[in-house]
């Protein structure tokens, strides 16, 4: 097996996690050294390092230019910006989790460990169009998410979503393997653009069986995204998960599954066209269904993770109107909302660490009066809410705005009024956020548990708030850099390579 | 320094927000520093702006910056900012309005100055943009991000309803933006970008009835920010539970982005659907006029019944503009400074009385006169001018307002204008009323009341703000040549460019009144003037 300096370069980004991972349980094996702070200091060192590694592997072969494509992986810019989002993501994870263990008093190598398998398998899920590999790499990633769900042991609701998570997603997994094993099976080929290809050179490009595969296909990404119907999942899921782990599901899980998605839909099953088209109004419908659902569910919400968590849901549906438009443009301004998705959602997440809400006290009222205290986190907030509502100059206008004007130039002007009175109807709850923080003081009740309970030391958190708050500001300030540099190229050589 | 000297309204546009960060950053103890410092600041940028903007004279942009900034998914979008006729007056009433308001509401807050200071500043650069911004994608950034400091201020340092309100307000004007967002992609989607000209001109080849939806979009977005009737009802709940900072600002400027956006982009871009919707919008205008006037009557909160009279003195702005006559747009351009600079007042004084009395309610008060002299002598003048007695500036905007409603070529002219003199009439009613309650009559001895409350008169800070607005309003009203000249020419050219219907002239003098052939010359505003007075009077 030999390989080539480009080809190492383009695979140890995934190797190094995978050697992170299996290190970090190692140093937390013996169980009375776990708690000995130098232990798990050299536990989140080799987790940063390893991510940092990667990043530094992935950055340098973005530098080059160079879109390796070897075994079945594919290497390509869409690839590495995947590697580089999910790598960010889990960077401000690890600091996040660092606090937020701490104030939970649970502090465990293992968390860390299936954070990074979790992190190589989205990696290898968003490079390849390889069946084989693809489901691999959902598995790889999913089963890592099921555990770190239910990862707080003393909380009984911990265990019931990570149970709700696990059994949800492994139908919804099986149902994406049948959809794969569908189209591979009938085109005669494991990678699925060379089935497609072959498929429609016989003829059944509209089989029903085609047709059904890749509904199945479609329904296992839909999962993943949280889009209604497939969305009960969410809001237990991230009321059940520490903080940073909720975060982490909320941004990497949906940032990959739709760059996957644009990865096998658009791009390798484009041979099919006539199931493209039928699957594209499949999707049309439920954006509409997903944004509805996900925003007035919101509405109603008291406890900050559940709101987040149908925020998330609402997120989804504006991501999927891109795929409504369906053009390059749309695309690119899809990946340009996941990244600053990703800010804002880890920012926002990360607040609830900075604050020190553990446990259940995650409501709306426990976050009266915050702002006030914590000015910096206060800003941020504000920042990471008027952005999730698509308020300019911020980041998240922007993406809203791509993805709305290419709507808009392909016909589509009914979604796009829904989308714009979603996001009316969203920025009611986001705004309620920011009525807590800084309009209503602190009930009597609050003040004196806050005054019982030990001050809150959360710098790592605070400090991912404040880079996730920046990256949000970049999004609206530089977004000609972010959109024409990184996610344009992203996809413009990503996708030119596979087509 | 070259940059800096070259670009002077971007240094006028975001020199306030860059100094609000700056205040933002400074810890909470230094409030009183951060006040002192945004004050400075705001004066400072008031100078700059006289200094820069009175110094230039002659047509077309007194200053204009264009630069391409960034194009995304292959809209380019320009940094294009200019001053011109239409809103250099409008320009120098923000950045007079800011440092006086900071002066004027300088005790009235206790807390959180230096972020109340900062909010106002990047609320400062909000409207300033709004007001210069050439290109359509710039002004909505502006737009929306105005939302946001006022939001935190009515917000956090509002009444007791101030939540309420504060959301209202922020998802009400939003409702009508992001409407308006998509008809805006859609218009630069046809146009390949968001100049406005460039625009306008792609919506001429649509169909008509696109372009009458697109005017809707335009209209409903700068409506609710007017407020035109029925769109107005966010407007007491902001304006009541707004610290007086807050409301001043919302009168004084935020209203006028409305009317503005009107004369700067709606009308211009879809002349044709403008004309085709003059008559709905001058009913609207008609019943917001007598409406809010009615309402006003009957308000028992002082601020309430202020509040209620920005709907009526806004009617008029919006009759003045759907009568597409050059007398009746400049009275729209005129009043819109004049009520900036009346209701400011009004709210600022009823702030003064508030502080004081810890009431705004009409029968709290009684015999305000006898304690409080000084007060009263300036709010009967703002009164006066708010009504619109002859030598102030109220009205000269109003006359001419209905004047060229009495003259537009539209069949409906002469009806509308005689419904809408009675809003005048109903305007000295309830104004005079609520004067007479709270000021005259014998002393309120109520331990309760508010009149007991009254122990000084204003003091030297509070006369120091008061009297350049009096100043203003007797300028305006006896010279408003200094305010509407300049916008004289753009406007006859805008009429006359959309295909204005030509006023009628049943008078003696026909010549007087056909439409300008050409963009007149500056001296016109009393021309128009002259021969109106003639027809009133025969």
């Amino acid at each position: 097996m030999n390989l080539t300096p480009s080809q190492w370069a383009a695979l140890l980004p995934l190797l190094i996690p995978t050697l992170g991972a299996c290190l970090i349980p190692l140093m937390s094996l013996d169980k009375d050294q776990a708690s000995a702070k130098w232990i798990r200091g050299a536990m989140y060192g080799t987790a940063l390092l390893a991510v940092g590694a990667s990043f530094w592997y992935l950055t340098g072969l973005w530098n080059t230019g160079a879109q390796p494509s070897f075994f079945q992986l594919r290497m390509d810019r869409l690839a590495q910006f995947t590697g580089i989002f999910v790598l960010v993501a889990a960077a401000l994870t690890i600091l996040q989790s660092w606090d937020h263990f701490h104030q939970e008093g649970w502090v465990k190598g293992e968390t860390l460990s299936l954070l990074l398998f979790s992190v190589v398998g989205m990696m290898l899920f968003a490079s390849t169009t390889h069946f084989a590999v693809l489901f691999l790499g959902l598995e790889l990633f999913s089963i890592p998410l099921y555990a770190l769900v239910g990862t707080v042991r003393a909380r009984a609701e911990s265990a019931e979503g990570g149970m709700k998570y696990f059994l949800t997603g492994a139908v919804a997994s099986s149902c994406f393997l049948m959809g794969g094993v569908l189209i591979c099976g009938l085109g005669g080929n494991f990678d699925l653009a060379a089935a497609a290809l072959t498929l429609k050179v016989q003829g059944l490009a509209l089989d029903p069986l085609v047709l059904v595969g890749a509904a199945l296909l479609l329904l296992g990404f839909l999962f993943k995204v949280s889009a209604v119907p497939f969305h009960q999942w969410t809001p237990d899921a991230y009321e059940a998960s520490p903080h940073p782990i909720a975060g982490f599901m909320s941004v990497a899980t949906k940032g990959v599954a739709f760059i996957a998605l644009l990865r096998i839909f658009p791009g390798s099953l484009a041979p099919l066209s006539g199931v493209g088209v039928k699957l594209q109004s499949v999707v049309a419908v439920l954006a509409v269904a997903t944004l509805v659902l996900g925003n007035l569910t919101a509405l109603v919400q008291t406890n900050v993770k559940r709101m987040l968590a149908y925020s998330s849901i609402s997120h989804a549906g504006y991501l999927m109107l891109a795929f409504v438009a369906g053009t390059p443009a749309a695309f690119s301004g899809m990946l340009y909302y996941l990244v600053i998705y990703l800010a804002m959602n880890m920012g926002a997440f990360g607040l609830l660490t900075a604050f020190g809400l553990v446990g259940e006290h995650t409501t709306f009222d426990d976050l009266r009066g915050l702002g006030w205290k914590r000015p910096a986190m206060g800003v941020a907030a504000a920042i990471f809410m008027l952005s999730l509502a698509g308020i300019p100059p911020l980041g998240g206008f922007f993406g809203k705005y791509m993805i709305f004007r290419e709507l808009v130039s392909t016909g589509h002007v009914g979604m796009a009024i829904l989308g714009v009175l979603a996001s009316l109807v969203s920025a009611y709850y986001y705004l309620r956020f920011l009525v807590a923080l800084f309009l209503q003081a602190p009930s009597a009740e609050a003040e004196r548990l806050a005054s019982d309970r030990p001050a809150v030391h959360a710098p790592y958190a605070g400090a991912t708030v404040l880079v996730a708050a920046g990256i949000v500001l970049a999004g609206g300030f530089l977004q000609t850099f972010l959109a024409d540099g990184f996610t344009r190229r992203a996809l413009v050589d990503g996708l030119g390579l596979i087509r | 320094m070259t940059w800096l000297t070259s670009h002077p309204l971007s240094i006028l546009v975001f020199g306030p927000a860059l100094l609000g960060f700056l205040l933002l950053a400074l810890p909470h103890k230094l409030g009183r520093l951060s006040r002192m410092l945004g004050l400075m600041g705001a004066l400072a940028i008031f100078a700059l702006s006289l200094a820069w903007l009175l110094g230039h004279r002659g047509n077309g942009a007194i200053l204009a910056e264009r630069a391409a900034w960034f194009t995304l998914v292959g809209l380019p979008v320009d940094y294009a900012l200019s001053v011109d006729g239409l809103n250099l007056w409008l320009v120098l009433l923000t950045t007079f309005l800011v440092p006086l308001t900071m002066l004027g509401t300088w005790n009235s807050l206790k807390d959180r100055l230096g972020t109340f200071a900062a909010l106002f500043l990047m609320l400062e650069t909000g409207m300033l943009g709004a007001l210069m911004a050439q290109d359509l994608f710039f002004f909505y950034l502006f737009w929306e991000a105005m939302l946001i400091p006022m939001y935190f201020m009515i917000g956090v340092w509002g009444g007791d309803e101030r939540r309420y309100a504060a959301n209202k307000f922020f998802l009400y004007t939003l409702s009508g933006s992001l409407l308006w967002l998509v008809a805006l992609l859609y218009l630069a989607n046809k146009a390949g970008g968001f100049n406005p000209i460039l625009m306008g001109q792609a919506a001429t080849l649509l169909p008509f009835d696109v372009q009458c939806w697109l005017f809707i979009a335009f209209a409903v977005a700068f409506a609710i920010k007017v407020p035109l009737f029925p769109l107005h009802t966010w407007l007491p709940d902001a304006h009541v539970q707004a610290p007086t900072a807050g409301s001043v600002i919302l009168a004084g400027v935020l209203l006028k982005l409305g009317g503005y956006g009107f004369i700067r982009f709606a009308i211009p871009m879809f002349p044709q659907a403008a004309l085709h919707y003059a008559k709905p919008l001058a009913i609207l205008s008609v019943i917001a006029i007598v409406y809010g006037a009615l309402v006003a009557m009957v308000q028992r909160d002082i601020k309430k019944l202020v509040a209620y009279s920005s709907v009526s003195h806004m009617g008029f702005v919006m009759l003045g503009l759907a009568s597409f006559t050059v007398i009746g747009t400049q009275g729209a351009m005129l009043q819109m400074l004049n009520h900036g600079i009346s209701t400011g007042a009004l709210f600022l004084l009823v702030g003064m009385l508030y502080d004081r009395a810890h009431t705004r309610m009409i029968a709290d008060f009684g015999g305000v006169a006898v304690k409080m002299p000084v007060f009263t002598t300036f709010f009967f003048i703002v009164t006066l001018s708010s009504i619109g007695l002859p030598l102030t500036n109220g009205f000269v905007g109003e006359f001419w307002i209905l004047n060229g409603t009495f003259l537009s070529g539209f069949t409906w002219g002469r009806l509308y204008a005689c419904l809408a003199t009675s809003g005048v009439l109903l305007g000295a009613v309830y104004m005079l009323w609520m004067f007479k309650r709270v000021f005259w009559g014998p002393e309120n001895k109520d331990e309760d009341s508010g009149t007991h409350h009254l122990h000084a008169d204003l003091n030297a800070r509070e006369i120091a703000v008061m009297l350049p607005i009096v100043v203003l309003i007797f300028w305006m009203g006896i010279h408003p040549k200094t305010f509407v000249a300049i916008s004289e020419a753009p406007v006859a050219a805008l009429l006359l460019e959309i295909k204005a219907p030509a006023p009628r002239t049943f008078v003696l003098k026909p010549a007087v009144h056909r439409a300008p052939a050409a963009p007149a010359p500056a001296s016109g505003s009393h021309g128009h003037a002259e021969p109106a007075a003639h027809e009133v009077h025969r």
